[in-house]
Formats: structure tokens, C-alpha cells, sequence
């Protein structure tokens, strides 16, 4: 007698429509939508509740229904589209001139050793003084302005960046690179094929930090300097004592985030590391 | 997302460029070569400021960032305002870790619980900090729990997602070996998960201090009366230039000091007892 498959377990589990619908369900909870959103029905339910039954004053908690028309009704008077769109263009700046300081800086570092022999205690330094901090001294210079935002997010992405460069490029097999020399591959073609390909894993993994910190100290701007953007429409409405707008600040800036993050700059990574890192484990055990 | 965070927060150069640190010899060479790249930055920065003439209210000189510091010190707003913030700091991280080590440990024991929180958490840490300060300062007003209550909920989740993706990394031959051994819950807890978490643990240790401590600052900045951060900020309404930069350079000395007294020796005890290492370097 054949054991019966799992296609034919589950072609004779179909029977029973009550089966039926345990099947389906069961396909329907491994989809990834599912698994990622799922979890936050129950919490969005709990909270309502909590609003609800007024657990905390009203003043300081609000359910998510007071938010829902709290956003319909910024997005009406257009002000949230307005401030996303200044919130963005900010981290954008700050992400394009943060990525073209710190990847020609971080080779440069990783690739020369006097570069680096002078930089590195700068550095770990530099990268020490909390990006936060610099807002009052760039004040001063920029005054309440776009650059002094700007400046404040590429000062902190660029220094992880560097040393995610710097880490990735030492990552690089010096076999692979011993290999390209003696096949004749210039200075110049080891570089660009072997040592900056070698070392994306570890970039894409720095990008990802350094814009993690970017977007915090975005918020934290917005929030000092206070011109425009969500970070200061949570805190304007903080003074007012809205919080139904703070929540909705929150939840505004971590679906964005969450959205950044797992639809651009995880696959990002994800691709890197799984084309030049896996390759290189299924070399190891060859 | 933990490996590669704590991969690219770590490692120094090594080989090629740093003088090994074997021997008086050695160690006086690589302190040498340390500061070096600080004493070149004074001067250059002392040159410069001097050539162009740049007044004070827009960028000090060093020996005006010199005496700033000395002020401040002799005054004791130094000593009070360093208090201030590393206290907050210490009970923010103890707080942290305190009530999201067991969180965390208990969420990965159960693969059920740990991909129904895996998302949430992901979107917590993603917000965690800075994002909190207005309905923190709300809940709390503009008071040292307000401040305390950002570097908690800075480090907190970022704590949680690590321990959880810590016990996640045990072999499951580890767990199963000690379970058929009659391990009880406790022992487990205590033997098991929390040990073999650890490397995980102290990576997110590192990324959540990361973000409490620009927590921190920021949450100064706006919401106390006495910290580092606040003494920045009170600098800078009155053009102080010189203690702005002064308090910056403490900011980023504290860290340091931080990282290598605390973090480092964590990182290599965990990491390098449980044979992680190529993780980490």
C-alpha cells in the first residue's frame, strides 16, 4: 500500500466543508501579509478597548478611532501631506549627500592605510559626539533652515557608513584579491570588481543603520528647530495638548519607516548578502 | 538585522594598520598613534580659526573651548549637569534591561509568541526614542521621568527583538538535550536561554544604548533642567559657543568611555565564550 501524499491528505481534508475552511485558513495565515499585519489587529483592538473603557484619562489616551478622524480630517486640510512631503524631502537631501560623503570616504579610509592610520580615532570620536548634539552649534551657523536639518542627517549617516565600509572591505577575502592580482587584474579592476562587490553586504547592512539614525535624528530636528515636517506636528500639538495628533504622528512616522524598511532597504540587503555572501559560504564548503 | 548591526558597530581596524597592543612598548605606540590623529585635528583647528579671524559666536577657539571646560568645572556645573545625564542614562538601561531581558527570553521560548510579536516589534523598535518625546513629556510633563521614560523605551525594544532573535540562534539540540534531561523551567531559563542568548543580547545592548543615548540628548534638549544636553541647549540661546562645542567634545569622550569600559568587555566576554566570534569580527 502507497502512503498517501500530502496533496492527497489534504485533497481528502476538503470534504468536509468545516475541513474546508480549516485548510483555507491555514493557507491563508502562511501568506506573509498575514503573519506580518495579523498581530496588529488584536493590539489596534486592545487599545480601542483601553480608550474604550478609559483606563487613562482622556486627555492623555485616545482610541484609534480619534485618530482615524484625526488623520481624515489633516488630510483634508492637506497640512499632513504637507509636512510628510517636508519630512521626506529633508530625508532625502540628507540620505543623497549622506551617501555621497560617506561611500567615497569609507573606501578611501578602508583602502589607504595612512587615511586611515589619521582618521580612525577621529572617527569612532566623531561618530561618538550624538548627532542630536550638533543641532545647537549648526543652529547657530545655518540658522532654523533646511541646511541645518540636512546637515544634522548626513553627519549621521555618514559615519556608520564609514565604518560599515571599512569593516565590509576587510571582510573581502585577501584570497579573492591575491587571485585578481595574479590573473593581472589592475589596482584599479581589483577594486571594482572584487573589493567593492566584497564588500555590499556590510554597505548595505551600514546603510540600513546610519539610516536609522538619520530618521531618529530627523524627528529630533524637527522637533528643536520646529519649522515643519511630523516631528513638528507632534510636538506643536503636544503644546496644544492634542493627542490624538501626537498618536497619529507616531503612527504616521513608524508605518513609514517600517514601510522604508522592509520594502526598500531589507530586499536591498537581503539581495546583497545572499549574491556575495552566500556565494562565498557555498565556496567555503566546497 | 541584529548581525549585521553589531557587525558594522564594532570592529576597529585590525591587522594591516593597528599596532598590536602586546607590551608596554606596544600599548605607549598604539596610544600614540590614537591621539595623534587628535593632537593634528587641535592644530589644524587652532590654525584655521586663527588665519580666517572667525569670530567666536560662530566658531570658538580651542584654548576658549580649553577654559570653557575648566569653567565648568570649577563652577561644578560640569560635575551636576555629567550627574544628571548618566544617572538618567543607568536607570533608564537598568530598567531596560531588566524588563525586556525576560520579555524577550520568554517570547522566543515559544515559537507561536515569537511570530506573532516578531512584527510588532520590528515596527516598535522603528519608532522607539525620539518619536516618544512629546507624548512622553505630555504623560510625564517636563521632568526627569519624562527623560528616564525615553531611554527606557529607546533601549526597550530593541532589547526585546535581540534577546527574542538570541534564544531564536540556540541549536535546538541544546534545548532538547537539557528538556530530556528534566530541566526545569527556571534552571532552563537561567542555564539555557539566558546564556545562549547573550551574544544577541549584547548586540542589542549596543544598538539600544545607541539610540537611548541620542534619546537622551534630545529628550535634554527639550525636556529638563539639568543634563548634559540641556546645558547645550542653554548655551546655545546665549551664543556660548565655546561650552556648546566644550560639552559636545564631553558628549563624545562619555561614549567612548562608554564603549570601551562597558560595551567592549561585554561584547568579547559573550561573544568569544560562545564561539561566535566570526559573527562579531
Amino acid at each position: 500500500m502507497v502512503a498517501p501524499t500530502d496533496g492527497a491528505l489534504d485533497r481528502a481534508a476538503t470534504r468536509t466543508p468545516r475541513r474546508r475552511l480549516a485548510v483555507w485558513l491555514r493557507r491563508v495565515t502562511r501568506t506573509g501579509a498575514v503573519r506580518t499585519l495579523g498581530p496588529f489587529v488584536p493590539i489596534v483592538v486592545l487599545w480601542w478597548l483601553a480608550a474604550e473603557l478609559e483606563v487613562f484619562p482622556a486627555a492623555f489616551f485616545v482610541g484609534p478611532d480619534a485618530v482615524l478622524t484625526e488623520f481624515l480630517d489633516l488630510m483634508r486640510k492637506g497640512v499632513l501631506p504637507g509636512y510628510l512631503s517636508d519630512s521626506l524631502t529633508r530625508l532625502a537631501y540628507g540620505i543623497g549627500f549622506g551617501l555621497l560623503i560617506g561611500l567615497p570616504m569609507g573606501f578611501l579610509v578602508a583602502m589607504s592605510a595612512w587615511a586611515r592610520r589619521l582618521t580612525w580615532p577621529l572617527l569612532l570620536f566623531f561618530q561618538a559626539i550624538a548627532d542630536i548634539a550638533w543641532l545647537p552649534i549648526v543652529i547657530v551657523w545655518f540658522g532654523f533652515s533646511l541646511t541645518a536639518v540636512t546637515f544634522v542627517i548626513v553627519y549621521t549617516i555618514v559615519f556608520p557608513l564609514v565604518l560599515a565600509v571599512v569593516s565590509g572591505v576587510e571582510q573581502v577575502p585577501q584570497e579573492l584579491v591575491r587571485a585578481a592580482r595574479s590573473l593581472g587584474a589592475g589596482r584599479f579592476r581589483v577594486f571594482v570588481e572584487v573589493i567593492v562587490p566584497g564588500a555590499l553586504p556590510a554597505v548595505a547592512g551600514g546603510i540600513r543603520t546610519g539610516l536609522g539614525y538619520g530618521w531618529r535624528a530627523l524627528i529630533a530636528a524637527e522637533i528643536i528647530v520646529g519649522t515643519s515636517g511630523v516631528g513638528f506636528m507632534m510636538f506643536d500639538a503636544r503644546r496644544v495638548g492634542d493627542v490624538s495628533e501626537v498618536f497619529l504622528g507616531m503612527i504616521v512616522l513608524g508605518v513609514l519607516w517600517y514601510a522604508m524598511d522592509a520594502l526598500v532597504l531589507a530586499p536591498f540587503e537581503r539581495a546583497t548578502v545572499e549574491r556575495w555572501g552566500m556565494v562565498r559560504q557555498v565556496e567555503a564548503g566546497r | 538585522m541584529s548581525v549585521t548591526l553589531g557587525r558594522t558597530a564594532g570592529p576597529g581596524p585590525r591587522g594591516r594598520t593597528a599596532p598590536a597592543g602586546r607590551g608596554p612598548r606596544g600599548r605607549l605606540a598604539s596610544a600614540f598613534w590614537f591621539l595623534l590623529p587628535f593632537a593634528l585635528l587641535l592644530v589644524v583647528w587652532a590654525v584655521v580659526v586663527a588665519a580666517t579671524g572667525t569670530p567666536m559666536r560662530i566658531f570658538p577657539q580651542v584654548t576658549d573651548v580649553g577654559s570653557a571646560i575648566a569653567d565648568m568645572w570649577a563652577s561644578g556645573d560640569l560635575l551636576r549637569h555629567l550627574g544628571a545625564s548618566l544617572r538618567r542614562v543607568g536607570v533608564g538601561a537598568l530598567l531596560a534591561v531588566a524588563t525586556a531581558l525576560p520579555f524577550g527570553i520568554a517570547l522566543g521560548a515559544s515559537p507561536k509568541l515569537a511570530a506573532f510579536f516578531t512584527p510588532l516589534l520590528r515596527f516598535s523598535v522603528s519608532l522607539a526614542g525620539i518619536a516618544w518625546i512629546p507624548i512622553a513629556t505630555l504623560w510625564l510633563g517636563y521632568s526627569d521621568q519624562a527623560v528616564i521614560f525615553i531611554v527606557w523605551n529607546a533601549m526597550f525594544f530593541a532589547l526585546t527583538y535581540n534577546a527574542l532573535l538570541g534564544v531564536q540562534q540556540i541549536p535546538i539540540e541544546l534545548i532538547r538535550a537539557a528538556r530530556s534531561m528534566g530541566t526545569g523551567r527556571l534552571r532552563m531559563f537561567w542555564e539555557v536561554l539566558l546564556p545562549g542568548a547573550l551574544p544577541s543580547v549584547v548586540t542589542g545592548l549596543r544598538i539600544g544604548l545607541g539610540y537611548g543615548w541620542r534619546g537622551l540628548v534630545a529628550a535634554e534638549i527639550i525636556a529638563s533642567s539639568a543634563g548634559l544636553g540641556y546645558a547645550l541647549f542653554l548655551a546655545q540661546k546665549s551664543f556660548d559657543t565655546d561650552v556648546v562645542i566644550a560639552s559636545m567634545a564631553i558628549i563624545g569622550v562619555l561614549w567612548l568611555l562608554m564603549d570601551r569600559l562597558v560595551l567592549s568587555p561585554l561584547e568579547r566576554r559573550t561573544v568569544e565564550r560562545w564561539g561566535m566570534k566570526s559573527v562579531v569580527s
